[in-house]
């Protein structure tokens, strides 16, 4: 019983806060220091959700040189494309081939 | 489909003559697939996402449907797995939704993101464009906001994206956690939504304002690990945003509608 009300609280909770801007605008304007905030709320939010799973992932499998590298492989990739996803494209099968030619 | 589920915010419909209206379908199509389009490429990398975390709510010691109902309900891979997997480790439900709340907390600063772009659009607008934030929408949101040339454009670009990734996310999910147990964890697909991500981050590094505050991001994030309750990546945020607000010298104020047209 208990997991059906936790989720229902934090689908509850998480649409509050998905809310809750726009009712704070509607009534008393967005402060500026949050209006500045939120034009840097993509990157450095991004960032900090894939530092956060790399990190997990690096501390449940133990390896470092296969992520790090598919890691590098896409920040480059996507330099010299100028797409999003060839971090992707190019990043999975680095990570893969990395994974099986190094010692575990 | 799409067009006929999804309408524009009443204020912004045009006028009732025969040729208006249907070359207002047909643009209100455009920008709806627009949307989707641009969503596109975010799905490659949601969709085993959605896969993974239908493979652990069907493994967790949950039932299969509440695990399930994270997906249309939270709407948050991070806290979807944080909810997840505290109600599988016996958790107090007070602890679960705590950590499941604080991975979402981000969502606050997203709703400012939008605030300015839904301000004067009807309730039930804002309630359904609202229920549909999360990080692959507010990207490609915010993307066509700043090229639309009227915010209804905008509105209808953001609504065609968030409903095409609901559909995916759910069906992932329902794939996940009937069949995808068979799925090789030699994929490592739990690193497609950080590749993914990187992907996102690496165009936006137009100054140095930005570049600051991403490394902090990605410093925080990381050592965040060792937090509690999955609030390390809500401290990371916090750190970043911090530096990118505090001007570290002369020529580093940030300028954010600059950045924003960079885009």
């Amino acid at each position: 019983m208990s997991a059906w009300i936790v989720v229902a609280a934090v689908g509850a909770g998480s649409f509050l806060f998905r809310i809750s801007m726009l009712v704070v605008a509607a009534r008393i304007g967005l402060p500026p220091v949050v209006e500045r905030a939120a034009g840097h709320a993509v990157p450095v939010s991004f960032a900090a959700l894939a530092a956060a799973a790399l990190a997990e992932h690096v501390a449940a499998a133990g390896a470092v040189i296969a992520p790090a590298g598919a890691v590098a492989v896409a920040v480059v990739a996507v330099r010299r494309t100028g797409l999003p996803h060839a971090a992707l494209a190019a990043g999975m099968p680095t990570l893969w081939v990395l994974t099986a030619v190094l010692p575990s | 489909m799409l067009t006929s589920t999804v309408a524009a915010p009443p204020e912004h419909r045009p006028s009732r003559s025969t040729t208006a209206s249907s070359l207002h379908r047909s643009d209100r199509r455009r920008h709806l697939l627009a949307g989707a389009r641009a969503m596109a490429p975010w799905l490659l990398g949601v969709a085993p996402f959605g896969l993974v975390i239908g493979v652990s709510a069907a493994r967790a010691d949950i039932p299969t449907l509440a695990g399930w109902l994270t997906g249309p309900l939270i709407f948050g891979g991070s806290a979807q797995v944080a909810t997840i997997q505290l109600l599988d480790s016996g958790a107090a439900p007070a602890v679960a939704i705590v950590a499941g709340l604080a991975v979402n907390l981000r969502l606050i600063l997203y709703s400012a993101t939008m605030a300015r772009h839904w301000q004067g659009t009807p309730r039930w607008w804002q309630g359904l464009a609202a229920a549909l934030l999360v990080d692959p929408t507010l990207a490609v949101g915010a993307d066509g906001y700043g090229r639309a040339a009227t915010p209804r454009q905008g509105h209808l670009h953001y609504m065609g994206g968030a409903v095409v990734l609901l559909a995916t996310w759910v069906a992932a999910i329902t794939v996940g956690a009937t069949v995808g147990t068979a799925l090789p964890d030699a994929l490592q697909l739990e690193l497609v939504i950080p590749l993914f991500l990187i992907g996102e981050i690496v165009p936006r590094l137009t100054d140095r304002a930005t570049r600051r505050a991403v490394g902090v991001a990605i410093a925080l994030g990381a050592l965040g690990l060792w937090v509690p309750l999955h609030l390390g990546v809500l401290l990371a945020i916090g750190g970043g945003l911090v530096t990118a607000l505090v001007p570290a010298g002369p020529g580093t104020a940030v300028d954010v509608e600059a950045g924003e047209a960079d885009r």
